[in-house]
């Protein structure tokens, strides 16, 4: 009885096991052009395909809730990457615009003090803003170039912009720079129309100083043939030299626009304001006009 | 188990909707990055419930309706489960009825077979697809899922198929036991 059981089991099993392997067989070489076994798959597929929709439909919600959680825990893992990711993203965007504004500054640069300014027996010397005065005047900033490479005291400063100041403070390697800002700071200017390029003979002259109380303000005083000026117009410096006296700043470096030209105010004080071209708080490079011969070319 | 034309139709009606919800809804669950299987387990469950015949006949069949259903090469799932089914009844035929522990045990396994045999199958049917640390790891998890699987589905299925069940029945009448003289009179 019992082996009886035995070889009926035993048949069974191999039975099973050679239709199995016959079957994948057969089906394997119909290949894909299709078969009888093909059609017989085909045949089932179809006959189930709507109890396989209705199932899918019905335990949607249920699959939907149990995959949330899986999405959630996968969600919270791929944050934490793509947070990473952000982050070095980010600094390598920061690294190539700090990169992009120093090339476009010293482009600037290079363009002021190639176009002329720059007079004959000074050259400059291309600097870095290496500190800045801690106050909201921002009267002077340290730069990383002092007398090795040949700054001297009152050597102006240039950025691509426009005058920036002077040379105020010298140490071997670094230098402090007193800015048009500054109340202490005072440059003869001369005032040219707007879009003219060239500046008349008998152009307004003044001196361009700092307006008490207000760091982005600049004053033109002492402003003669005031009716003559405009908002919008252009002011350089004056450069002049009179016997043993000149000016510490050579002609024609922009300094600034004429922002506010009122009639009364010009009558009254002979006082025009105008707002500087350089951005004296954001400057990352500058050049310093140094004698020629004394600077290392920065 | 006791196979009658009604426990025939539970069984039948048992492989066709294993197999519905294994596509519709456990194939397409993902759970820590792998999906459950449970046909393994059912199969196993009817192995262990009913022996080699039963389980490796299951395993057949539930393997076959899958191979359809999944349009893949038919047989090769039957086969695998076959394999399934056999080991699990063999298991029953040796060791009698398993503790939950042994379950837990025997679904982890027999997933772990079932999934290495049927890559097996595919790989020596030309199926080109390397061995990656992917599908190891997707094995590997499948086997864990199979683990914690296993005992809800053997006891749902030994609850559905009870009435064919020789050792779940109630005894019809206590055992003869005469009592002792002494306490006769």
């Amino acid at each position: 009885m019992y082996r009886r059981q035995v070889r009926r089991r035993r048949a069974v099993l191999l039975l099973l096991v050679a239709v199995s392997l016959t079957l994948f067989s057969l089906f394997f070489r119909e290949g894909s052009s299709g078969g009888p076994l093909h059609g017989v798959q085909s045949v089932v597929a179809t006959i189930f395909s709507p109890f396989e929709e209705v199932t899918g439909r019905a335990l949607k919600p249920a699959r939907d809730m149990i995959n949330w959680f899986d999405e959630t825990f996968d969600a919270r893992g791929e944050n934490e990457r793509l947070r990473g990711q952000v982050g070095e993203l980010r600094d390598e965007l920061a690294q190539r615009q700090t990169e992009l504004a120093q090339r476009k500054e010293l482009g600037k640069l290079d363009a002021l003090t190639g176009g002329g300014v720059v007079p004959s027996g000074q050259e400059p010397v291309t600097a870095r803003v290496i500190g800045r005065s801690p106050t909201v005047w921002y009267a002077t900033v340290t730069i990383d170039k002092g007398s090795s490479a040949g700054l001297a005291v009152d050597d102006p400063i240039v950025t691509g912009d426009g005058l920036a100041g002077r040379v105020s403070a010298v140490t071997r390697g670094t230098s402090q720079v007193t800015l048009i800002t500054d109340p202490d700071s005072s440059v003869a200017a001369r005032v040219f129309p707007g879009g003219s390029t060239e500046i008349p003979a008998d152009a307004p002259t003044g001196v361009v100083e700092a307006a008490v109380g207000d760091p982005k303000d600049l004053q033109l005083n002492f402003v003669q043939r005031g009716p003559d000026i405009n908002e919008g117009d252009t002011v350089v410096t004056a450069g002049f030299s009179v016997g043993n006296l000149a000016s510490l700043f050579p002609p024609g470096i922009p300094i600034g626009e004429i922002t506010d030209s009122s009639l009364e105010e010009q009558q009254a004080y002979q006082r025009v304001h105008l707002r500087a071209y350089a951005d004296l708080r954001d400057m990352e490079f500058v050049q310093a006009l140094v004698d020629a011969g004394k600077g290392d070319g920065g | 188990m006791i196979l009658t034309p009604r426990i025939v139709i539970r069984l039948v009606l048992l492989g066709v909707l294993t197999v519905l919800v294994q596509i519709s809804f456990f194939g397409r669950l993902s759970l820590i990055g792998a999906s459950p299987d449970v046909t393994p387990l059912v199969v196993m469950t009817i192995g262990l419930l009913g022996g080699t015949v039963s389980g490796a006949v299951a395993g057949f069949g539930i393997g076959l309706l899958l191979d359809c259903l999944l349009l893949q090469t038919m047989g090769a799932s039957g086969l695998a489960l076959l394999g399934v089914g056999y080991i699990s009844g063999r298991y029953r035929e040796g060791f009698g009825r398993p503790r939950k522990s042994a379950v837990a045990l025997l679904g982890g396994g027999l997933t772990m077979f079932y999934v290495t045999a049927f890559g097996a199958i595919q790989i020596g049917l030309g199926v080109e697809a390397d061995v990656s640390a992917l599908v190891i790891r997707d094995a590997i998890v499948k086997s864990v899922l199979g683990g914690l699987l296993a005992v809800p589905v053997y006891l749902g299925i030994r609850l559905l198929l009870r009435p064919a069940l020789i050792d779940d029945r109630p005894s019809a009448r206590r055992p003869f036991a005469p009592r002792p003289l002494d306490e006769r009179s």
